[in-house]
């Protein structure tokens, strides 16, 4: 992998704290590595409490890591000049409510360096992007939870970034709101940016992002591209009948290992995908009525939680 | 560097001016100069000068705790209400962000000390009582004092929480306007540990008696330019090296 694809290079990433006073540290981050390529949508998933947000705010130069390193762009993660080319959304922002929504994202721009000759420009063309062109002269205090996320969205483009962090950008939103706030990470995309992702909503992932790395109690479990994932292991089919007699039940579990479920009348089994044909020949043999044959899709969701159950036992076992 | 500066100035200047103790203050300061001008119609002598002192003295101590009490609260509300992440995530340095506060902060303390002056110089004039050139070099001094208290109040805001911010900024602020008379008393003690220990308190402390002219201005006394140039030059000195610690320690903190 050459070092111009790599956009956010983490190596060894450690950062301890000491909670109040007390002499004993917690380890928020074990060691962790990642790289993150050009022009991908990257999600950082892992349950509350793994170290997203942490690792997130050290990228941002927010807080300091106790060793390893960091860097976007190639540059270290310490610098300032070089966050021209990153906008960041945190978790839950807030802004100064006094100020309206066109005046923000004009502090914003000045912030950012944006010239007085593209700024209202720029502004304009963000509030529309967002959905708040209607909303651009009102006062921040005014502002639903979910207005709030998307002028977040807005400041953190305002600068027009070649790099995009999200901190769980779809949080408070409806369900038209994520919609709409995904189609402009997929845009984002398109223009050619890169784009990080923190989340722990699994569907907004399988959606949108291109790679993954999953992080439980400060350590990457998993990491690589969704479509590895989800392709990996032994494609699977969910077949449901109705009318299966029960000794095609039994034969069915015993000739190809299914696992049979019931509901009412009907039975569902899942099988692997290769003897999904002579599985459903021995049940039409049998009298029984096919009522779907589906491919089974592993879901992020499972691999997540395995990675979840996995670090649990491991903790467990210390 | 400049531009993202001023930007953060006025943003905390248009933060500033929404702080309800801002106008509380400015109205107890206004409130003391007409009470003052009152009471002086009691008297049957040095009326001018009653009502002048009176003013004089609530400029200083209103203004000192406007300094304080809206100064205290600067870093803190930014990391507190998290717009610290949003601001410190584009290209601006904890440095400029702390500068850019200090600034906005600095220059509505400012304004307030010009419209309390404005408010001295109508109460002088009504009751005609005489203004001159140490009036005004008192207030300019009584500013260059302000920029170090906003300073002090920025530096503790930098690391601790507003209350404690307040009780340092105001125990610098009265140990300031001690230090010269600690030395001298300190010079005449039999102890050498307590000679040096007081010289060293007004070398490190601000010497805050350096900026009051108020009894050149109480008696029209003439003012030497180096009586204004000296401590002025003193007290920038003392803003940067204080808003240098400021940002020292802003820079090793973490946002968690």
């Amino acid at each position: 992998m050459s070092a111009v694809a790599d956009i956010v290079r983490v190596d060894d990433l450690v950062k301890d704290v000491r909670p109040g006073f007390g002499l004993r540290k917690k380890r928020l981050l074990d060691g962790i590595s990642f790289r993150v390529r050009e022009r991908e949508i990257f999600g950082f998933v892992g349950p509350n409490g793994a170290g997203k947000t942490t690792t997130l705010k050290i990228l941002m130069g927010l807080i300091r890591a106790t060793s390893g390193k960091a860097s976007i762009l190639g540059h270290d993660v310490s610098e300032v000049s070089f966050r021209r080319q990153i906008g960041f959304l945190p978790e839950q922002p807030y802004f100064y409510d006094y100020l309206t929504g066109r005046e923000i994202l004009r502090f914003y721009a000045k912030l950012s360096g944006v010239s007085q000759q593209r700024r209202a420009r720029r502004v304009t063309e963000l509030l529309e992007l967002v959905g708040l062109s209607a909303a651009g002269n009102t006062h921040l205090r005014s502002y639903s939870k979910g207005m709030l996320q998307r002028i977040g969205v807005a400041q953190a483009l305002v600068h027009d970034p070649q790099v995009v962090f999200l901190d769980e950008p779809m949080s408070g939103l409806d369900p038209v709101g994520r919609k709409e706030v995904r189609d402009i990470i997929l845009r984002l995309r398109d223009e050619g940016k890169t784009v990080f992702m923190n989340t722990h909503i699994l569907s907004d992932v399988e959606m949108v992002c291109d790679r993954v790395a999953i992080i439980v109690n400060g350590r990457i479990r998993y990491e690589g591209a969704i479509d590895e994932f989800l392709e990996a292991g032994e494609p699977e089919a969910d077949l449901v009948f109705a009318n299966l007699p029960a000794e095609a039940a039994v034969r069915l579990e015993e000739c190809f290992g299914a696992r049979l479920r019931g509901h009412g009348d009907r039975i569902e089994l899942r099988i692997a995908e290769k003897d999904s044909s002579a599985a459903l020949r021995l049940a039409l043999d049998a009298g029984a009525d096919v009522v779907s044959a589906t491919p089974h899709r592993v879901s992020l969701e499972s691999i997540f939680l395995s990675a979840v159950n996995k670090a649990d036992a491991e903790e467990r076992s210390r | 560097m400049i531009g993202r500066i001023w930007a953060m100035a006025v943003n905390t200047a248009r933060e500033a001016i929404r702080n309800k103790l801002l106008y509380t203050l400015l109205f107890f300061a206004i409130a003391m100069m007409a009470f003052g001008a009152v009471l002086s119609t009691l008297s049957y002598v040095e009326r001018e000068r009653m009502v002048q002192d009176f003013a004089f003295a609530s400029i200083r101590l209103f203004s000192v705790a406007i300094a304080v009490f809206v100064g205290v609260g600067l870093i803190h509300k930014e990391v507190e209400r998290r717009t610290v992440y949003t601001i410190l995530s584009k290209p601006l340095s904890r440095a400029e962000f702390l500068i850019g506060k200090f600034t906005g902060l600095i220059l509505i303390i400012w304004l307030q000390v010009a419209i309390m002056a404005s408010c001295f110089a109508g109460v002088s004039l009504l009751m005609d009582a005489p203004l001159g050139f140490a009036h005004f070099a008192a207030l300019a001094l009584n500013a260059v004092e302000l920029a170090i208290v906003v300073a002090l109040a920025t530096l503790f805001s930098a690391f601790t929480t507003p209350l404690l911010a307040s009780f340092f900024s105001c125990g610098i602020w009265l140990a300031g306007h001690l230090t010269r008379d600690l030395r001298d008393h300190g010079a005449n003690s039999s102890s050498e540990f307590v000679r040096e220990a007081t010289i060293w308190m007004h070398r490190i402390l601000p010497d805050l008696e350096s900026f009051n002219l108020s009894i050149e201005a109480a008696h029209q006394l003439p003012v030497a330019a180096s009586d204004i140039w000296f401590p002025a030059l003193y007290g920038a000195g003392y803003v940067a090296v204080i808003l240098a610690l400021a940002v020292m320690i802003f820079e090793r903190r973490d946002f968690r």
